[in-house]
Formats: structure tokens, C-alpha cells, sequence
């Protein structure tokens, strides 16, 4: 009988292999060929519009890691390095409270909120229109409320003088306020998938142990969506470290690249007019390294499950003994 | 008694702030983001030929050439329908594949997915444009599209709404009743998943639509641009993507729990 279905489960198996082979086909031709060729050119002779013929930078007698050395001594790739962080990590902590807090007062079941539908419409509706003019058009309500603010401030006499709001009238500043706003819809969105799918059950035990909101939020809420906050972190990370769109609208008034993202400069080396392939490509691989540190971070933080861990080891011993005593 | 009754009103009490709080944040947000932009689509249907800041910070008129607008449309038609489509079906037909079955790679395959999920797909992009030049595929659309097949990101969200959703038992009545493989995936997985597609067909229209970092790489010629490369109308440019949001998100059953099948 045992037999019989392992003859049954392996002639179903055999259409897991077909399922997935247009994935693994896609993955290797547009994915991952592109990605070790990124890497090789890293250390190649790469330039020049339209060249596709990369010459290893050791056969022509050039030091191997002289497009890193050329990355790591720019000026304007650490300005971008650490731009990019200040924009996201400076548009993240905000941008994740809003949407958190929003996303759990929501969906409370004691507060009963009405519109969610028009709240969660509005909230996606800049990444709808996430064009030029349409964003442009935000920022500039923004830009004038904030301004309103200073005025506010400043004629109520708090001592304040121009300096202090430098930062606050500064392109850096407007980056991360705009990408936190384009951004906000897709983590609430998100949030509130997260939040509806837990059992309310759980909720109503939380509720007669009388815990309050705070502690229903990060003892039940968190542990129970820790799937969905690995996938909302994910999309933070990537849509982070690739922030390019926001930044460039900003380009016009921006004549001294104080806010210069890693994907711009990598764009302006291979792209806008420079063609200088291998040195965009070692700048890739710069960003692949970091990028790869924080995966690990977080699938220890979110995915590493350590008592399955332990218990995968003890399986291996037991195993092990097995096949000694056999 | 009255102990109780006290603490309820304050409860009470408490939660009213609470909620005026919500409202006046979520109100002040929406009107943040929705009158200019009524504004702006108000303004540009009225005068649809607008001025535009040039590079050198003239003001320039900008006549729509209908001609090329409509090719770009349709451009940015195909691309974005044919690139969302693949995207949504093949990422949940391997995410089936990994639910569904046991077998042997499996536990490495689902792990290399979620290791290059994490992975922008910018980050390979001197490969990729090497690629298309090598090819001769400079200016090909389907260099757009094909590489939706492989999405990691998206077969992870379906994993993860198969896994909280999905029961073996009606796949085996399906096989009972004498149905391929595939078509228990088309008629009756797929339509299981819905909430989870609709939201990713959202994402996937959303992205690109406004796509313009690849595009504006590998599509050099006019007659291949598709529409957000191309001056063009505004509000020709945001309509689709809130049409397909309005449509999608009707699909959207909130929460996971709630998307499964009743028997």
C-alpha cells in the first residue's frame, strides 16, 4: 500500500519539474546571465556606446581591481552611497510608523473607522500617478504646507531665524518627504492585508486578557504578519536602494548633486552620454555586496527559525546513528 | 458594578480621541493627495496642450503629435498587459509547483527564491543591456515582457498566500475526477487565487507603466518608445493604472484567512 503511493506521489512529481521550468528558463537567460556578466565586466575593459566587447583587465596587462579602485576613490559614488542611505533609511522610519499605525487603527475592531476605501484609495493614488508632473504637483502642496509651517513659526517668535530651516527647505530634505509619500500606500496597503488575515479570535482572547492596544500591537499583531513584514521590508529594501526616480525629478534643481542616489550614478556612468560600462558594472557589484549583507540581516531577523534548526540538527545525529547501527 | 461601568467610559472616552485622531490624519493625508491632483487633472483636461520647463529652464510649448502619442500608447499596452500577465500566471504556476508537490529540490528552490527576491533587478543592468546589444534586440518590446516570467517576488507572495490557503484534498478530487495537472492548476487553483493576483496585477501594471530606467536604455527609436518616454497628454498617462486599480481592487478580499474556499 506505502508503495503504491510513493508510485502515485512520484508521477505527480514529475509535474513540479515542468511547472517551473518557463521560470528557471526566464531566470537564467534575463536574470541570472546578466547578473555574472555584470560581475565579469566588474573586471574588464568595458567602454565607449554600443562596445560589446570586454577585454579582462589583467590581459591587457591593467591591475584586476582598477574599475573598484576607480569606484571607491569617486567622490560622487560615496556622496551617492551614503545619500542613498539617509533617503531611505530617513524615509522608512517615518513612512512605517504612518502606515503601521494607520493600517492597525483601521482595522480596529473597537473603533469602527468608516472609508477605509477612500483612505486606502488615496493612500495608493501617488503610486498610481507616479509620473513627473503628477508627483510634481504634490510636492508642491507639500513644499507649501511645510513653508506655511515655517511662517507659522517663525511669526509666533519662537527665536527661530531662516538658518534653522536650511535642512528643511534643502533638496535632500524634499527627497525623502516626496519618496515617503509615493511609498506610504504600498506599506499600508500591505499592512492592512497583513493585519485582516490574522483569526479575530486571536484578537478577542488579547481583549478579555485586557492588553492594550499598544501591547496587542507588538505581542500579537508583529509575531502573527511576520510573513508579510519580511515581504514589506523586502520592497522597502529594493525599492530603497533602487530609488531613482524621485531624486531625479529634483535633478533641475539640483546643479550641485547633493542628492545623488546609487542608481543615478550608476546610470550616469553607463548611460547619460559617459558609456563607462565596467566601471557601472563594479559600482553593481558594490551594490549587489551591501545588498546581499542586508537579505541576511533580515532572513535572520524574519525567516531563521531556530528551534527548526536545532531540530533539523538532532534529525541529522539521529540519522547518522541510524545508518552506524545499520 | 459601578467599577466596571467606569472604566468602561473612560474606555469610551479614550477611544474617541483615538478615533478623531485617525480621522483627522487620514482626512488631512487624502486631502494632501487628492486636491492637487484633481487640481492638475481639472487643469490638463481643459488645456491639454501645457508649457513645460526645458533642460534650460525655458518655458516651452508642448504639442502633442497624436501620431506618435498613439503609438506609444499602444507600446505601452502591449509591454505593460503582456509583462503583467506573464508575470502574475507564471509566478503562480511555480509557486504551485513548490506548494503542491514534494519533491526533491524543492526546499533549495523556494530557498533561491527568496535569497533573489531580495535582489533589485536593476542591480544586473550593464548585463542585461550587453545582452540586448549583443542580440541585436535594441528597440524589441519583448525584451520588456519576456522577463516578467521570472519574478521571485511575486512567487513569493503567492507562496505565502498558497501556503495559508491552499488544501491537498481538492486537488486530489480533482485528480479523481480524471483532470490533468494543469488544468487543476487553470480551473481550480488559479481561481483560488484571486485576491492574491489581483493585488500583484496592481503592483506589476503599476511598475511598468511608469517603467522608465530599462525602457529608456534599450528603446531608441521613436516608433519604439513606449508612453512614458513620450511627451503625451497626462492624463492619458494615469488613467489606465487607476482603472486597473479600480477594477482590481473590488478582487481584493482582505486578509488571507478570508481568501480561502468554503466547503
Amino acid at each position: 500500500m506505502k508503495d503504491n503511493r510513493n508510485h502515485i506521489a512520484r508521477h505527480y512529481t514529475k509535474w513540479a519539474y515542468i511547472f517551473i521550468i518557463p521560470f528557471v528558463v526566464a531566470f537564467l537567460l534575463f536574470n541570472f546571465y546578466p547578473l555574472v556578466s555584470t560581475f565579469y565586466y566588474a573586471f574588464c575593459d568595458l567602454k565607449h556606446a554600443g562596445n560589446t566587447d570586454p577585454k579582462f583587465l589583467p590581459s591587457i596587462g591593467l591591475p584586476l581591481f582598477k574599475n573598484f579602485a576607480e569606484v571607491f576613490n569617486s567622490t560622487s559614488f560615496k556622496d551617492a552611497l551614503r545619500n542613498t542611505f539617509v533617503f531611505w533609511i530617513g524615509a522608512t522610519i517615518p513612512e512605517w510608523i504612518l502606515a503601521f499605525w494607520l493600517a492597525a487603527m483601521v482595522t480596529d475592531r473597537r473603533l469602527k473607522i468608516k472609508g477605509r476605501w477612500l483612505f486606502k484609495t488615496s493612500f495608493i493614488l501617488p503610486q498610481l500617478i507616479a509620473s513627473s508632473t503628477a508627483a510634481g504637483t504634490i510636492l508642491a502642496t507639500i513644499s507649501s504646507v511645510i513653508g506655511f509651517i515655517y511662517v507659522a513659526a517663525m511669526i509666533d517668535g519662537f527665536g527661530y531665524t531662516d538658518k534653522d530651516f536650511e535642512f528643511f527647505f534643502s533638496v535632500k530634505f524634499l527627497v525623502i518627504v516626496v519618496y515617503m509619500f509615493m511609498h506610504f500606500g504600498i506599506t499600508f496597503i500591505y499592512a492592512v492585508a497583513g493585519i485582516t488575515g490574522i483569526p479575530v479570535e486571536v484578537f478577542e482572547a488579547a481583549e478579555m486578557d485586557g492588553a492594550d492596544r499598544w501591547k496587542t500591537f507588538f505581542h500579537i499583531t508583529v509575531p502573527c504578519m511576520k510573513p508579510i513584514m519580511f515581504f514589506i521590508t523586502v520592497i522597502s529594501v529594493i525599492d530603497g536602494l533602487a530609488m531613482v526616480e524621485v531624486p531625479s525629478w529634483f535633478g533641475l534643481f539640483d546643479t550641485s548633486r547633493k542628492a545623488l542616489t546609487l542608481m543615478q550614478y550608476l546610470q550616469n556612468q553607463a548611460f547619460m552620454g559617459s558609456y563607462i560600462y565596467d566601471r557601472a558594472s563594479a559600482a553593481s557589484v558594490v551594490l549587489l555586496g551591501l545588498t546581499a549583507v542586508f537579505a541576511g540581516i533580515l532572513y535572520f531577523i524574519f525567516l531563521w527559525d531556530k528551534d527548526e534548526a536545532k531540530a533539523r540538527k538532532l534529525r541529522k545525529k539521529e540519522l547518522k546513528a541510524l545508518k552506524k547501527a545499520a | 458594578m459601578s467599577d466596571s461601568t467606569m472604566t468602561n467610559t473612560m474606555l469610551r472616552k479614550n477611544d474617541l480621541k483615538l478615533k478623531i485622531a485617525v480621522y483627522v490624519v487620514s482626512i488631512a493625508i487624502v486631502l494632501l493627495i487628492l486636491l492637487p491632483f484633481v487640481l492638475m487633472m481639472a487643469e490638463n483636461v481643459l488645456h491639454p496642450e501645457t508649457y513645460t520647463m526645458d533642460s534650460t529652464g525655458r518655458l516651452t510649448k508642448i504639442v502633442y503629435n497624436n501620431v506618435s502619442v498613439i503609438n506609444s500608447f499602444k507600446n505601452s499596452m502591449l509591454v505593460t498587459v503582456g509583462a503583467t500577465f506573464l508575470n502574475v500566471y507564471f509566478s503562480s504556476l511555480t509557486a504551485y509547483a513548490i506548494t503542491a508537490y514534494e519533491w526533491k529540490l524543492k526546499t533549495v528552490f523556494s530557498n533561491l527564491i527568496t535569497a533573489f527576491m531580495m535582489l533589485p533587478n536593476t542591480i544586473a543592468l550593464i548585463g542585461f543591456y550587453q545582452l540586448t546589444w549583443k542580440f541585436h534586440l535594441i528597440n524589441n518590446l519583448m525584451m520588456l515582457i519576456l522577463p516578467a516570467v521570472a519574478t521571485p517576488l511575486t512567487v513569493f507572495f503567492m507562496r505565502m498566500y498558497l501556503q495559508a490557503t491552499f488544501s491537498m484534498s481538492i486537488v486530489e478530487s480533482g485528480r479523481l475526477d480524471g483532470a490533468s495537472e494543469f488544468r487543476i492548476f487553470n480551473q481550480i487553483v488559479l481561481p483560488m487565487l484571486k485576491p492574491a493576483m489581483a493585488t500583484q496585477i496592481i503592483f506589476a501594471f503599476v511598475s511598468n507603466w511608469y517603467n522608465t530606467f530599462v525602457p529608456s536604455i534599450i528603446l531608441i527609436d521613436d516608433k519604439a518608445k513606449t508612453l512614458a518616454l513620450t511627451p503625451s497628454p497626462e492624463w492619458l498617462l494615469v488613467l489606465p493604472p487607476i482603472i486597473v486599480y479600480l477594477i482590481c481592487s473590488r478582487f481584493i478580499v482582505e486578509g488571507v484567512a478570508l481568501g480561502s474556499v468554503k466547503t
